[in-house]
């Protein structure tokens, strides 16, 4: 410890240069018992680490749910950390390996809303691994600097997918997906039932897919009512696939149809009760 | 009559104890005699079977263990005296000055940069070195210093005392005196654990005259993250890192010659273990085991060797093996025999899997409370086979290894196992 | 400790916030000054302040103070981490009176002044983020009881081997009644097969004898002979259960907490080294009863396979004790085999050969009946056995590691040595064989020293097969709701620091259910289950921290999505098939929340909107 102290005590007066220049904000959400704790090290041990990093404190990364990541991004977050124990340290016994599996999710919609999915990074650091952690947060900032400052608050087109994707993370056909994709995997393995890994994520990537094109087009007609090519063009799907997206939605009673000239059916969204 | 209980030793074992006992609503006075609780378990990087890492498992429970209302938990501390029996014992605790005061230092770390004393660190090994005022690890439970009066020579020749300047809390007393504190207990639990044995005497193995050549609690401590060496393991004679490894089993154990002819029972796991941290932390690492017989043998321990075979590459030689040198280089050679014929192989580190043996204050202890030791100083239970941890005084139980070798989870074990006797003990003599 | 401050979730918050110094800790590396001052800026902060050490007891005055002063609802303390000082602050706002989840700790130490100690300004704005966001967090705390679950102070074990009586004695002991439900006639479990114990030479029904005695004897203990689990309702303090007996009544309980001691049995080698094939090839366990019987054939050459069946052969672990039963099985032959065989001579129980099973002892036959689950009859006591060595005898053990640790198993190991006891090491790709070799029994193995080809006749093959768990272990996992590992054994909670309480709450493990162990392994995780048990039992009851999951019934459908991902088996489904949680069961992970697919469980003290509140107040720009 002195030795860390002293070296950071000699390195303390010369301030960088460009105090002005952009800064990226990111959130790590930190689990309690060895994310949480590795960064309480790292500061014991002084090792040092740029400013970026705004650290939540849960109780496992398990807690943290697609809609938290997605919403965070659609609010205009550079980054996002997501920190936890080791693969099967976890104190919570399983929880990180649901922390995984709603991290590939994450990613996939952040790729399907046009969020560079680098932005969102998955750590497992023990309470041993202080050092790792500044490691981790220098890096992270450095990548997150690459790709500049979240285009989501410039960008409205953007924001729209951005909450799309947060939509469709909150749907329950994904939800009760990931959910049970672990309990699927080991179910393969104790009843002999193999259900291939590879094989339910090309299903989850599919049904991904399908549910934030469904979010978008929420989302879209939420703006004002609209028609199917107008949709297709918007969105670069085939106007074919926008109008079966349609029919799911109505049936569910999301969307309604209007008329407004006579002719071509336009769609708007139907909210029920405002925002929640 | 009381219903109080000491726990003599904090580290996982008499943790254990004192946890059970506290959380059944009993007062426990956990005794421990270095600055800090959490003995051997804080200072492994990872533990088998499941590689899981130590200190994140073990620090909340040193956290509960202090915090727990109904403990009270007196580190830098020792028991010189017990008179009485089951139901009240009186116990006399030497609580030794620390010279700094528990209740004002905050574990800040200012004093320590001002300190010019440096000692060679317990904690690490001997391998970094810490001040003379210290905390042995980052975790410390208590978080507060510790003045180690042999090395700061303000105590020792009144120069000095730029700790005590250095401290806002005017937390530090060069006045401080020891103290002898008077404690009612219906119950006690010895939980005193295990040295390391220096292999320097047995020379074949070179240890302390080849520089390559370490103890596997040296090596614990190189591999840990938060060690002396960050992590990072080094060669003695160089500081590079080593890519061939030799793990020598059964040093100094399993030998009537050296006077430990029994098994340590954790070192064929740890080694291995230890093999496979190597392997993850660099993918280049071989390692080999010289080993008698490979005592894998509690829950998951076989198919721990069988991991360590297949996914990391650790391979196993049946032989007992000694130790050369080569001079220029400073590697390690290792003199060992396949079908009867003689062999030498030249690696860069050597890790030694040294005996396991008793704390020798442990029979200082057994002497204090009446209790035997068998001739390696292991504590003895009363009945060996239905009441293993009963000793021959009624209402004192063992945990943990020095009641004999024991990996973590049968210390853990043990260390409720002594709870509950102790409550049953206290129950039935009225308590 | 002061009166309770009424707190209505819908009162304007008015947040008091204390800024530390540490010393120079966080003083010297960040303004704390200029921070405390940003801090009253903020949105319902009434009141901010700095201190030189917040948690000295000046500091703490000044929060209490704060408290009654200011009539603050919400405390911030901005300094160290909370993993170590949130506990004293909480402490302190109940003794002021304020409800301790209205406090909120925001780290600019470890996780900002010691880690940016070369960057003042930008550590500085940090910390003033850090409090913006526990501001945000504060706002919408509110307060939360903890919930109490009381515990019915009884308990049950199932099993009544010596971890299941040990288990039970303890808890009788500690002054708690316990069923004790064992399916057998009798109690003693796997011991009663055995001969003598290793380490002493004492009979094992001699051991075990005040243990059942005891047992029997206990007030507290009542006893469920040729009993098993009906059923099993509840969760941790609060569980129903039914006992049923063949042609009786079943028994209905109130219990608190479960214990599980249903023990092993030993693998049946069949199709290895000839066992059911050719005479005299026994596995360990039919060998003590031969002992024991004093029924043993005449014998020059004895051969101890080990491993047979273990270590990768059929099951995949190292089944512990047979390496040391062995052992003392072959130390029992070199010092005992005149004498056992004088008795037997004696009694005239000597038998030629050991047959194949349809011709083997009625004991051998009725236990492996047994072990095939059905009913049993009476054994009969074993007799005094004088010692005295042989000189004609030779035992060979072929084995792969002699597994002898510890300090006795290992001096036994070299006194067998001593005693002439052979051990032959093999390999794996190099079993041992047994054969005819006309009428001759042989053991053909490779000596690994001298690489050749041996074979030894012999008049014995004693395999020493592995402990098993039992076939029916499924059915009580299932009825428990408690894991199976790998072999079928029970699944502790954690390897190392919990092993011997299930992740549920209230359910504990012990003896070789949970894997092979030997009697002393045994019982001292039975009273070591035991201890586990008792802590609720000695409360009375349990406290759930207010950290755990609730779900609106409004939202959910369910589907059981949650129930399937909690480790904890703490949700289950309502009467209105909902799902419900057991708060005393539940560890506030959050697992289910972040999983329902209706989005109907929220964490308590850690909402989503309390997470997006903080998180969001640190991508906002200054204000
Ligand atoms: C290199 C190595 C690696 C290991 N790796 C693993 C592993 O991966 N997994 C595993 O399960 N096990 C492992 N072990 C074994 C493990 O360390 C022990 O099982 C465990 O630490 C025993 O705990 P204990 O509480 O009995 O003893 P200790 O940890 O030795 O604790 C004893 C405590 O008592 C205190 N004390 C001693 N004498 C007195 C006295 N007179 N008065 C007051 N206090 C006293 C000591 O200061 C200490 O704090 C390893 C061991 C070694 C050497
Ligand atoms: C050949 C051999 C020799 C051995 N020699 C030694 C030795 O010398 N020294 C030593 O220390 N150890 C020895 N052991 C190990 C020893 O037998 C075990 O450690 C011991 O039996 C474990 O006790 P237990 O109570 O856990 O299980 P068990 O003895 O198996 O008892 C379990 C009990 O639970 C009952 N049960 C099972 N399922 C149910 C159910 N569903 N409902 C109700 N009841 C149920 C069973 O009927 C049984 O009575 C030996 C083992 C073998 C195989
Ligand atoms: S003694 Fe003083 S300076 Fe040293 S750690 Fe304690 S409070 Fe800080
Ligand atoms: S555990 Fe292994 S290395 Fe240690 S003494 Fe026993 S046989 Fe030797
Ligand atoms: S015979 Fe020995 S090595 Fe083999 S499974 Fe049994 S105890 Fe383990
Ligand atoms: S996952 Fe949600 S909807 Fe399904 S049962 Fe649980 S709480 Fe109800
Ligand atoms: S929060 Fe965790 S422990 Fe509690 S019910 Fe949900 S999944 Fe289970
Ligand atoms: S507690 Fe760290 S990931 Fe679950």
């Amino acid at each position: 410890m002195a030795e860390n102290v002293q070296h950071a005590i000699a390195q303390k007066k010369d301030e960088p240069a460009g105090a002005n220049e952009w800064e990226p904000k990111i959130i790590g959400f930190l689990c309690n018992w060895c994310s949480y704790a590795g960064a309480d090290l790292c500061g014991v041990s002084r090792y040092q680490y740029p400013t970026n990093v705004r650290a939540v404190r849960v109780m496992c990364s398990t807690r943290i749910s697609p809609h938290i990541v997605l919403e965070l991004f659609t609010a205009g977050a550079d980054g996002i950390l997501v920190g936890g124990c080791h693969l099967n340290d976890c104190h919570y016994i399983t929880g990180n390996f649901y922390t995984e599996k709603r991290l590939r999710l994450m990613k996939k919609l952040l790729e399907d809303a046009g969020i560079e999915p680098q932005r969102l990074r998955l750590e497992w650091v023990s309470a041993s691994e202080g050092e790792k952690f500044s490691k981790i947060v220098t890096e992270f900032t450095e990548q997150v600097k690459k790709l500049g400052p979240s285009k989501v608050k410039k960008d409205a087109a953007l924001k729209t997918r951005a909450s799309a994707a947060d939509g469709a993370s909150q749907t329950f056909r994904l939800r009760a997906l990931v959910g049970k994709e672990l309990g699927l995997e080991k179910t393969g393995n104790v009843y002999g039932q193999k259900l291939d890994q590879t094989e339910l994520e090309k299903l989850i990537d599919a049904a991904t897919k399908d549910e934030f094109e469904r979010s978008l087009i929420l989302e879209l007609s939420k703006q004002k009512a609209r028609s199917v090519k107008e949709l297709g063009q918007i969105m670069d799907v085939p106007t074919d696939k926008v109008l079966r997206h349609i029919v799911v939605l109505r049936q569910k009673n999301m969307i309604a149809m209007e008329h407004p000239d006579g002719l071509t059916p336009t769609y708007k969204a139907i909210e029920i009760g405002g925002e929640q | 009559m009381t219903k109080d209980v000491m726990v003599i030793g904090g580290g996982i074992a008499g943790i254990q104890a004192a946890l059970d006992l506290a959380d059944k609503g009993m007062i426990v006075h956990l005794v421990e005699k270095t600055p800090s609780i959490g003995g051997r378990m804080a200072q492994l990087d990872k533990t088998f079977p499941t590689n899981d890492c130590s200190i994140c498992i073990l620090a909340p429970k040193m956290a509960d263990c202090f915090s727990h209302p109904n403990t009270n938990v007196i580190t830098y501390a020792e028991v010189v005296g017990v008179e009485g029996k089951v139901g009240s014992f009186k116990v006399k605790v030497l609580k030794k000055a620390r010279y700094v005061d528990e209740t004002k230092c905050t574990g800040c770390g200012e004093c320590l940069e001002k300190c010019p004393s440096k000692v060679p660190s317990e904690f690490e090994m001997g391998l970094s070195n810490r001040k003379a005022i210290y905390m042995p690890f980052m975790q410390a439970v208590p978080r507060v210093m510790t003045i180690d009066k042999e090395h700061c020579t303000m105590i020792t020749k009144g120069k000095c005392g730029n700790c005590k300047k250095a401290c806002k809390r005017e937390a530090i007393d060069y006045e401080m005196k020891d103290k002898i504190l008077e404690l009612e207990v219906g119950a006690i639990v010895v939980a005193t654990g295990f040295d390391s044995w220096d292999p320097s005497s047995a020379t074949e193995y070179g240890y302390g005259r080849y520089p390559n050549v370490f103890t596997a609690l040296e090596y614990e401590r190189m591999i840990n993250a938060a060690g002396p060496t960050h992590g990072h393991i080094e060669r003695r004679s160089d500081k590079k890192r080593p890519i061939k490894m030799a793990f020598i089993q059964c040093v100094g154990s399993r030998n009537p010659q050296v006077g430990h002819p029994y098994c340590c029972s954790v070192c064929c796991m740890h080694s291995t273990k230890e093999s496979m941290l190597a392997r993850e932390h660099h993918d280049d690492m071989e390692s080999t085991i010289f080993y008698k017989d490979m005592r894998a043998c509690a829950k998951g321990f076989w198919e721990y060797i069988e991991r360590a075979k297949r996914d990391y590459g650790v391979r196993y030689v049946n032989s007992d093996a000694t130790v050369q040198e080569n001079a220029e280089t400073h590697n390690p050679i290792v003199v060992y025999d396949v079908g009867g014929r003689q062999q030498s192989e030249e690696f860069d580190m050597v890790v030694l899997a040294t005996t396991l043996v008793p704390r020798k204050e442990t029979l200082e202890l057994a002497k204090v409370l009446g209790l035997k030791a068998d001739e390696f100083g292991f504590l003895e239970s009363s009945e060996r086979i239905l009441e293993f941890g009963k000793t021959v005084v009624p209402g004192i139980y063992l945990a943990g290894y020095a009641a004999g070798p024991a990996d973590i989870p049968e210390s853990v074990a043990q260390g409720s196992s002594a709870a509950a006797k102790a409550v049953e003990a206290i129950v039935q003599a009225g308590g | 400790m002061a009166d309770t401050i009424k707190v209505d979730p819908k009162d304007k918050p008015r947040i008091g916030v204390f800024v530390c110094h540490c010393g120079t800790n966080i003083g010297g590396f960040v303004d704390v000054k200029s921070v405390a001052e940003y801090a009253k800026t903020l949105p319902d902060v009434i009141y901010a302040t700095d201190n030189l050490y917040t948690c000295a007891e000046d500091g703490l005055v000044s929060i209490r103070e704060g408290i009654r002063k200011h009539n603050l609802n919400r405390i911030i303390v901005a300094s160290c981490t909370p993993r170590t000082h949130a506990p004293l602050f909480q402490a302190t706002c109940e003794s002021a009176g304020l409800n301790k989840y209205l406090f909120t700790f925001v780290n600019i130490r470890e996780h900002c002044s010691w880690v940016h100690m070369k960057e003042r300004e930008k550590g500085t704005t940090k910390a003033r983020d850090l409090i913006r966001m526990g501001v945000a967090r504060a706002r919408l705390l509110i307060p939360q009881e903890e919930q109490r679950v009381d515990v019915e102070p009884s308990g049950v074990v199932i099993g009544g081997g010596v971890a299941g009586m040990t288990a039970a004695l303890s808890l009788a002991d500690m002054g708690f009644p316990v069923h004790l439900v064992e399916r057998e006639a009798e109690l003693g479990g796997f011991v009663k097969n055995l001969n003598n114990l290793y380490v002493t030479e004492k009979s094992a029904t001699d051991t075990i004898k005040p243990l059942i005695e005891k047992t029997k004897a206990h007030k507290n203990v009542k006893l469920h002979l040729g009993s098993q689990m009906k059923s099993v309702e509840g969760f941790i303090g609060n569980y129903e259960i039914v006992i049923g007996a063949k042609g009786a009544e079943d028994i209905k309980a109130k219990v608190g907490t479960i214990i599980v001691a249903t023990g092993a049995l030993e693998y049946v080698p069949e199709g290895l080294y000839g066992y059911n094939q050719y005479p005299n090839v026994v596995t360990l366990t039919e060998f003590e009863i031969l002992c024991k019987k004093k029924a043993l054939p005449k014998m020059k050459n004895v051969a101890i396979i080990q491993c047979a069946g273990s270590r990768g052969q059929v099951k995949t672990y190292c089944s512990r004790v047979c390496c040391n039963v062995a052992i003392k099985n072959a130390i029992n032959i070199v010092d005992n085999y005149d004498n056992m065989l004088g008795l037997a001579e004696q009694l005239g129980t000597v038998i030629e050969k050991v047959p194949v099973e349809q011709k083997v002892p009625e004991e051998i036959i009725e236990r492996r009946r047994r072990r095939r689950g059905r009913e049993r009859g009476e054994e009969g006591e074993a007799d005094e056995v004088k010692l005295g060595p042989s000189e004609k005898i030779e035992v060979t053990v072929f084995n792969r590691d002699i597994m002898a640790y510890g300090v006795e198993h290992e001096l036994t190991y070299n006194k067998a040595r001593e005693k002439r006891v052979k051990f032959v090491r093999y390999t794996t790709d190099h079993l041992p064989r047994v054969y005819m070799e006309g009428n001759q029994l042989t053991v053909g193995y490779f000596h690994e020293t001298l690489k050749l080809e041996r074979t030894m006749p012999v008049d014995m093959v004693i395999l020493s097969t592995p402990l098993v768990a039992q076939p029916d272990a499924g059915d009580l996992s299932q009825m428990l709701k408690v894991p199976l590992g790998q072999e079928g054994f029970f699944l502790e909670a954690h390897v190392k620091l919990r092993p011997v309480d299930f992740a549920t709450d209230g359910i504990f493990v012990c003896g070789t259910c949970r894997g092979p162990a030997d009697i002393t392994e045994a019982v001292t995780q039975a009273s070591a289950a035991a201890s586990r048990a008792a802590i609720p039992m000695a409360k009375g009851y349990v406290q759930a921290e207010a950290l755990t999951s609730v779900v609106d019934e409004n939202k959910c459908s369910g589907c059981g999505t949650c129930i399937q991902v909690c480790p904890y088996g703490a949700l289950r489904k309502s009467e209105k098939g909902l799902a419900e949680v057991i708060v005393a069961a539940c560890k506030g992970c959050g697992c289910c929340g972040a999983t329902c697919p209706e989005g109907a469980i929220t964490m308590t003290n850690y909402t989503d909107a309390q997470l997006l509140a903080e998180a969001k107040a640190a991508l906002q720009e200054e204000v």
